[in-house]
């Protein structure tokens, strides 16, 4: 190509990519703009770009006030608790999947593999009203009736576990089965139990691939709205981006609109899960390319 | 030897037993019984108030005949299918930009993947705020170039666009880092020996980087349709379904009878119909990488 077409496509390209990624990035420059508005100065103003007059910090403070924190520590606690959970199960699962031969092993292969295709929406409703028919809680009795069972009770937010989650179990696996066993072997001669193979052999050699399944499964429960907000009603007890959620399909509704603390709540639930991908992008880049397989 | 050997393996198998037996029931428990349950909910009238009662094959019937439901599996799959198109097409295009060495082309590769790390729950109030027809930030923009503002939420239209738009705007990011996936892997010599036959960039686009996506491209466009089918959370943040429900979808009616009606009955129905509907695409999905994979091995 001549040297000016080359330039001149050049700059028509980074011009282009320019424009998109603006758009793709204003919400958020946006909500963190408006976060700082005062209620009247946002509703005055409505702005393509609120810029706040005097910054208003009230909003984004009451997160961090012994009455707004919960929801914020909720996620947090959550997120740590499903991302230990697949961690450990993964390892633990596919670890005997790859290395042990047993009878049946087929079925439970299989099995994981083919419970990924089922679609959410058939089991959406339902696991619903199973959550509210759990026997001996909630005020249900023995046959799960009378009460709201786990309906609003915090412990929905950590029983159920998804099968969708089973996927890392497989990869994981896969991921055992291109490491060789000379590892292991010498452990073994050296005595070496189940558990202190995982714990000294296993874990530290497959580290990469358990940052994998940590930060994939970590940044998909982080932003889980939808579970948290159809089993918990109370605020306290509730996530933040299930509490948002909450709060933007109150805006649908007519009444008042608190629309600059939406979005300095919007802001902070943002920032864990950009930090996660801003540092650890090629474990989640990692994880779209191994996903592969998932449905 | 031998029944030291025989002794390992029985050992092997007891601890292969214990991990994976457990962890499975209690996974069955949380799935396999809604999965169950939710099949048996089509087949009855239940509200929570009252006992379920076993209705037969009437919410199936009603599903069929009312035409209503028929026009919501419709609505779903028309607006699905153009948001996945554009979707589709738009991140091809843009992965196509991206496939160079330009400086700076990381930055714009992480600032399109950026909405997709946000929950839908996070990002919609700003598409909200900014489409609200009284003092909204875009009619107030269109107002000071000297156009008219438009009523956005009395068009059904409109309110497609935004949905679409918010779809796009959020899932374009994966689908980019997948074309990108697909195109790095397309072996560069083809493009340099078709060059040196004097191939036009179209020719090269026509005969050698579409074969070599085509499995990217079945990728993106099967687990986007089994995800369109089940899109109902855009619609309700940005939509609750009007203008006068014309924006409500089949999944987003599910979700309305399960946990704000509870008409139980049929949200079971019409969920189990939708799930077979999108159970069909997965296992073509399914069947296809197995196929693939076999191949690979091979």
């Amino acid at each position: 190509m001549p040297k000016p077409v080359r330039f001149i496509s050049r700059t028509v390209w980074y011009i282009v990519m320019l424009v998109f990624s603006f758009i793709m990035l204003y919400p958020f420059i946006f909500s963190m703009l408006a976060g700082l508005n005062t209620i009247d100065e946002f509703g005055h103003l409505g702005a393509l770009f609120p810029v706040p007059q005097n910054p208003q910090f009230d909003n984004l403070l009451f997160l961090f006030t012994p009455r707004g924190i919960r929801p914020l520590i909720n996620t947090f606690t959550r997120t740590a608790w499903y991302t230990v959970v697949v961690c450990t199960i993964s390892v633990l699962m596919g670890y005997v999947l790859a290395r042990y031969t047993f009878k049946g092993k087929r079925v439970f292969l299989v099995s994981i593999l083919a419970v990924q295709v089922i679609p959410a929406v058939l089991t959406l409703i339902p696991a619903f009203v199973m959550m509210s028919h759990i026997p001996f809680v909630g005020g249900n009795n023995w046959m799960g009736m009378g009460g709201r069972g786990l309906i609003n009770n915090s412990l929905a937010l950590y029983l159920p576990l998804g099968w969708g989650f089973l996927i890392w179990t497989f990869l994981f696996m896969q991921s055992m089965k291109s490491l060789p066993r000379d590892f292991e072997e010498a452990g073994e001669l050296d005595g070496c139990g189940f558990w202190r193979k995982i714990f000294q052999v296993i874990i530290p050699l497959q580290r990469p691939m358990i940052a994998v399944i940590g930060v994939n499964v970590a940044l998909s429960v982080w932003n889980d709205w939808l579970i948290p907000f159809l089993y918990i009603r109370d605020t306290q007890r509730n996530t933040l981006p299930a509490y948002l959620g909450a709060l933007v399909s109150a805006l649908q509704q007519f009444g008042e609109r608190d629309y600059p603390r939406i979005f300095a709540m919007s802001t902070i639930a943002i920032i864990p899960p950009f930090l996660i991908f801003l540092f650890l992008q090629k474990y989640i880049i990692q994880g779209i390319a191994s996903a592969g397989v998932k449905g | 030897m031998r029944s030291k050997i025989l002794s390992r393996d029985k050992r092997e198998a007891r601890i292969a037993y214990l991990i994976l037996i457990p962890i499975f029931l209690y996974i069955a428990f949380w799935n396999l019984i809604p999965l169950i349950l939710g099949v048996l909910l089509g087949f009855a009238e239940y509200n929570v108030l009252r006992p379920p009662e076993w209705v037969g094959l009437r919410n199936y019937r009603h599903f069929f005949a009312s035409g209503v439901y028929m026009r919501l599996l419709w609505r779903q799959v028309w607006i699905g299918g153009i948001a996945l198109g554009i979707n589709t097409a738009l991140s091809f295009a843009i992965a196509m930009a991206l496939n160079n060495k330009a400086r700076g082309r990381g930055f714009f590769r992480t600032s399109f993947y950026v909405p997709a790390v946000a929950a839908v729950s996070v990002t919609s109030a700003v598409f909200v705020a900014l489409i609200d027809p009284f003092g909204g930030g875009l009619n107030r923009f269109l107002v000071s170039i000297g156009r008219d503002a438009i009523i956005w939420n009395h068009s059904q239209f409109w309110m497609v666009f935004w949905i679409v738009v918010y779809f796009v705007w959020r899932s374009m990011g994966p689908a980019i880092f997948i074309w990108l996936g697909g195109l790095q892997g397309i072996d560069p010599s083809l493009h340099e020996a078709a060059k040196v036959d004097g191939a036009s960039a179209f020719k090269r686009l026509r005969f050698i980087t579409l074969p070599g996506l085509r499995f990217v491209a079945a990728f993106i466009i099967l687990t986007g349709i089994i995800g369109a089918m089940q899109m109902f959370d855009i619609i309700m943040f940005l939509t609750a379904g009007n203008p006068y429900g014309r924006t409500i979808t089949l999944m987003y009616q599910i979700y309305r009878h399960g946990a704000v009606r509870f008409n139980l009955g049929m949200a079971g129905a019409s969920g189990t119909i939708l799930g077979i509907f999108t159970l069909l695409f997965a296992i073509i999905y399914f069947v296809y990488m197995q196929r693939r994979e076999a191949k690979y091995d091979a």
